[in-house]
């Protein structure tokens, strides 16, 4: 999935195109514009829309796949909101989020300003270096990571060890496990965020970095008076990329805690809230349940983006 | 960069590889009457009874496949149950079944295919779980765990203790003195004494109770059982008493731990030898086993069931009348050490005077039988895997996440009537 | 009306290269190449676990320099799971969802683009509508639909949804505003061509480029997809490699390299694509496309 799963942006008035149907052309030719679009629009509905509503409607249902089917009105969701499994996947989610997408909007802001530098030498090397994250699986990070994060045989305790430091639990620990997921996030996603950031910063106009020089603005000023303020648009929009990834959180704690998968550990302490959909839906094979989950997720997200497009109405208007 | 050649390419790859991929509905032959798919779990060695079959019936096609551990077999087979391939035959666990005997018309009624010929062969209380309300009989029994303490003869001298396995069976009648051996051994070596307290302390000593979560009458009485409670402090003591690893069974940390010596004693039912001999394939000889603490007891066993869409119930269902007969079970205890579930070869030599190299010798056919005489039989009911692994995850939790050892119960029934929404 | 999230991207990239002024001082490259060896160390990290054995992957202190065992777990990887049917599978979804999705989005994007038809702007809003139907959320209808589909279990379960791209179509639609004028179109048209033959004669050639990067992207993303995979995929033979390296982390007798020696094994194809054509998949993000 793109990162880009939310816009509440208008489409853009476009000129009148040229091909116009006419009566002299073919029926063929004046249905072909349907054609070429028709594929996603199927597609869509089948894989994506369908499924979407249904949802809603199999939220409504104590719903067992090899069994019954029964309807029990909004039960599911008066039991979701009473179950505490719910908000603690909801507080570890949050959790995940904070520590996973402030310290990356921080280093690709800084990491963006360094590589918007033209007279730097292998830049390319460098912004090459910093895709290779993204390209990794997800699946093969959490692998990785697990190990490196080992209580018994990890580098990083061995570090520790070092120091003094006693080993620590990262799995088995609330907060650790938070930090050893938020880790893979940041490593996953830090420098595909610095190149957006890149991107905007390329747009600045070179003579407002040299006239600030010129009055005197150090590295510091120009990054905190030009560089930040020309991003805030940017910023914003990987802030809702990130909220919405990290609510789809699913394979990092699948996989780090091998003993416990579903929940993440004995007492869910880093279950999220797309593994406790999961784990509801297959792991219990309450559909019904599992898919009242969804439609809070869903519920989440829309709130998310009213709140984005209230922040870069606010902010187009400053 | 021409897009054309590319888009050919990937067109021509997909079709390539989606064709050389077996056949989607087939399995194993598709269809012949003879050959069939079976689903197995990982580490419970199967391959070694379907190699005998292979063998027996070179004619046969079987295409085994290792889902994965018991709990997700189980998933996987209720995704296939509710839309898609399933296999002709598959492998439940026995804390898995229960959930899958409610919905009997999932699978083959057995006695259609003659399992009334048969029945009697199995442990009637074995058995009995696989059967629906309605009678039919959903699953042969494969095997039962029994119980057992597996341990290190090695660490054990070294830390002074007895190595003898009647003299260590001695050292703990009670799981109260267990844990205390677990102390002096922790004391003299410094280390971990058991792998954890949740598997290796509750779920035995839960198991070796007269009623479990229900009662006779199948109320659910996990939260008034003295028994269960008691099994659930036992847990709590030795997850406080600082003799465990803090290494969940099956995780990987755990398997490592075993060939390392992490740990010196686990509970071990038959089924283990296997996982033990695998994970730790250098310790051979180091181990031996004795007795468990505390009364007659029973962990895991397993059932081969035969989906109701099944292509080839006839070939499954000969494979189950050949493998899981008394004689069939027999030769597969000889091959992995899982006690057969057909007490009439319990007397037989074959059985009965087994040693177990890998086990320093230890006559793991007795050792198991004997854990099985005066087993009081309970019922095991939907929620009960649930329940058991909410218990499971509340001593965890006190061992490995420093949670509260005195509010360890209340967490663990909250939490149960949460999931089962009771 | 424009908003910054829309604005055409790809003149940008046409724009004098405009940066700040001054010398590079020491400190920027400490600071790149930290962050470079922090993107490229687990990596080395992940190749020196998945060719050392068991006991030296968990002895104190850790090894840190790569050993002998590489074939002998790479072996053990292929003897636990299809691993090689896997990677063969992950290409060809990822190759089938690359391909198609630049195709696709390619001629949608050209139709709301360059032609004119009733109902093009409503149909346009709607796919960017679609954009916020958060589709992950509804895995347990979407499974009904396969098992109804029969398609459980199959590749082409992972194939066809991820043809559809809202913001491939958007993109391709952006890239085509902004590289193609209406003159050459009605010059085409004029000379008698069809609208398809507009498109693949003379639009489709001139985006490619653009294509090419969105179907990178399509690549990148369906290879290393795991949630729907590992929910519709039920038989080793059809794991894709993501799903195949969970198999491995689940075979009760772990060697600890196993895993890691698969999750190696199927990263290798991705980091050699990137090395091949990696600076156009940073060139198409600098493009400031993907922005959104």
């Amino acid at each position: 999935m793109n990162p880009v799963a939310v816009t509440l942006t208008p489409a853009r008035p476009a000129a009148p195109p040229p091909l116009a149907p006419r009566s002299s052309r073919g029926l063929g030719e004046r249905l072909s514009p349907y054609a070429y679009i028709a594929p996603f629009f199927v597609i869509f509905a089948i894989f994506g829309l369908f499924p979407f509503a249904f949802t809603f409607y199999v939220a409504l249902f104590d719903w067992n796949p090899i069994g019954d089917q029964v309807f029990i009105g909004a039960d599911n969701f008066t039991r979701m909101f009473a179950d505490p499994r719910f908000w603690n996947a909801a507080g570890n989610t949050l959790s995940i989020w904070a520590l996973s997408t402030v310290p990356q909007l921080l280093l690709a802001l800084v990491l963006a300003h360094v590589l918007n530098h033209a007279r730097l030498r292998f830049a390319l090397f460098f912004r090459m270096s910093m895709l290779v994250p993204y390209v990794t699986s997800v699946a093969a990070t959490a692998i990785v990571f697990a190990q490196l994060f080992d209580r018994d045989y990890g580098l990083l305790n061995w570090l520790l060890g070092l120091v003094g430091v006693e080993p620590v639990d990262f799995v088995q620990s609330t907060l650790g496990s938070h930090v050893l997921i938020a880790t893979m996030v940041t490593w996953r996603w830090f420098g595909y965020t610095t190149l957006l950031y890149l991107a905007s910063l390329q747009a600045v106009p070179r003579a407002v970095y040299e006239a600030a020089s010129i009055d005197g603005a150090g590295p510091w000023q120009r990054f905190r008076h030009i560089t930040v303020p020309s991003l805030r648009p940017v910023i914003i929009f990987t802030v809702v990329t990130s909220t919405i990834g990290g609510l789809q959180i699913f394979t990092e704690p699948l996989l780090i805690a091998s003993g416990a998968p579903l929940t993440c550990g004995a007492v869910r302490q880093c279950q999220t809230l797309t593994l406790f959909l999961y784990e509801q839906g297959f792991g219990e094979f309450e559909f019904g349940y599992g898919s009242a989950i969804g439609v809070a997720l869903f519920a989440m997200v829309v709130v998310i983006a009213a709140i984005n497009y209230l922040l870069s109405t606010r902010i187009r208007a400053d | 960069m021409t897009l054309r050649s590319p888009l050919l390419l990937a067109a021509a790859a997909f079709a390539l590889i989606t064709a050389c991929t077996p056949g989607a509905g087939g399995g194993g032959g598709g269809g012949d009457g003879k050959s069939f798919e079976f689903w197995s779990f990982a580490a419970i060695n199967q391959k070694s009874s379907v190699d005998a079959y292979r063998e027996k019936h070179p004619d046969v096609d079987i295409k085994l496949t290792e889902v994965g551990t018991s709990t997700e077999t189980a998933q996987a087979l209720t995704t296939a149950l509710a839309g898609g391939k399933v296999p002709d035959l598959v492998l439940i666990q026995g804390d898995n079944l229960p959930k899958f005997v409610q919905q009997p018309q999932n699978f083959v009624d057995l006695r259609t295919l003659g399992a009334d010929d048969i029945k009697g062969d199995y442990l009637e209380w074995v058995i009995e779980q696989s059967v629906a309300e309605g009678g039919e009989v959903l699953g042969i029994p494969t095997d039962v765990g029994g119980m057992a303490v597996a341990y290190r003869t090695d660490l054990f001298a070294a830390a002074g203790l007895p190595t003898d396995r009647d003299e260590v069976g001695a050292l703990w009648p009670t799981w109260d003195a267990f844990i205390e051996t677990g102390k002096r051994y922790k004391q003299a070596t410094g280390k971990a004494f058991t792998d954890n307290a949740a598997t290796s302390v509750f779920y035995q000593a839960v198991n070796q109770v007269s009623q479990k979560y229900y009662d006779g009458d199948h109320e659910l009485i996990y939260d008034s059982n003295p028994e269960v409670r008691t099994a659930f402090d036992l847990g709590i003591k030795a997850a406080t008493a600082g003799i465990t690893a803090g290494q969940s069974s099956f995780e990987n940390a755990w398997s490592a731990g075993m060939g390392q010596g992490q740990y010196a004693a686990v509970a071990a039912p038959s089924w283990m030898l296997n996982s033990i001999r695998s994970n730790a394939p250098d310790t051979a000889g180091k181990w031996d086993i004795a007795k468990i603490p505390g009364a007659a007891g029973n962990w895991g066993g397993s059932y081969l069931a035969i989906p109701k869409r099944a292509q080839n119930p006839q070939a499954a269902w000969e494979y189950i009348k050949e493998m899981q007969s008394p004689q069939g079970q027999l030769e597969h205890f000889t091959r992995s050490g899982a006690l057969p579930s057909t007490p009439s070869v319990y007397q037989d030599d074959k059985l009965a005077t087994a040693k177990d190299t890998f086990f320093s010798d230890a006559p793991t056919g007795k050792i198991y039988t004997d854990s099985l005489l005066g087993l009081k039989p309970f019922y095991i009911g939907p929620d009960s895997a649930t329940i058991g692994q909410e218990f499971l995850n509340s001593i965890t939790n006190v061992e490995q996440s420093g949670g509260d050892p005195a509010t360890a119960w209340d967490d663990a029934v909250r939490n149960i009537k949460t999931a089962i929404g009771g | 009306m424009t908003s910054t999230q829309t604005r055409s991207a790809p003149t940008r990239s046409t724009a004098p290269r405009l940066r700040p002024p001054g010398r590079v001082r020491w400190w920027t490259y400490l600071l790149l190449s930290a962050a470079t060896v922090a993107c490229l160390f687990p990596l080395y990290w992940m190749f020196v676990v998945a060719t050392t054995d068991t006991a030296t992957a968990t002895q104190m202190p850790p090894e840190i320099v790569p050993g002998g065992n590489f074939f002998h777990l790479a072996g053990l990887v292929l003897e636990t799971v299809p691993f090689v049917q896997s990677l063969l599978n992950s290409l060809a979804v990822a190759a089938a969802i690359g391909v198609g999705q630049a195709v696709l989005c390619a001629l949608a994007g050209f139709a709301f683009a360059k032609l004119r038809f009733r109902g093009r702007n409503a149909l346009f809003l709607i796919v960017l509508l679609t954009m916020t139907v958060p589709t992950q959320l509804s895995v347990i209808p979407q499974y009904m639909i396969m098992s109804e589909l029969g398609w459980v279990d199959t590749l082409q379960a992972l194939v066809v949804p991820g043809l559809a791209s809202a913001f491939g179509i958007f993109w391709m639609r952006q890239h085509i505003l902004a590289t193609i004028s209406d003159e050459l179109v009605q010059a085409a048209t004029i000379d008698g061509a069809s609208t398809w033959q507009v498109f693949w004669r003379i639009a489709f050639p001139i985006v490619r480029p653009a294509a090419f990067v969105l179907g990178l992207f399509g690549f990148v993303t369906a290879w290393n997809d795991f949630l729907w995979p590992f929910i519709v995929l039920k038989s080793p033979e059809r794991y894709t490699a993501q799903i195949a390296i969970k198999a491995l982390q689940n075979s009760y007798d772990v060697d600890l390299g196993l895993a890691m020696s698969g999750s190696f094994l199927a990263t290798i194809p991705l980091v050699a694509l990137f090395v091949l054509v990696g600076r156009r998949m940073v060139a198409g993000i600098l493009d400031g496309a993907f922005k959104g």
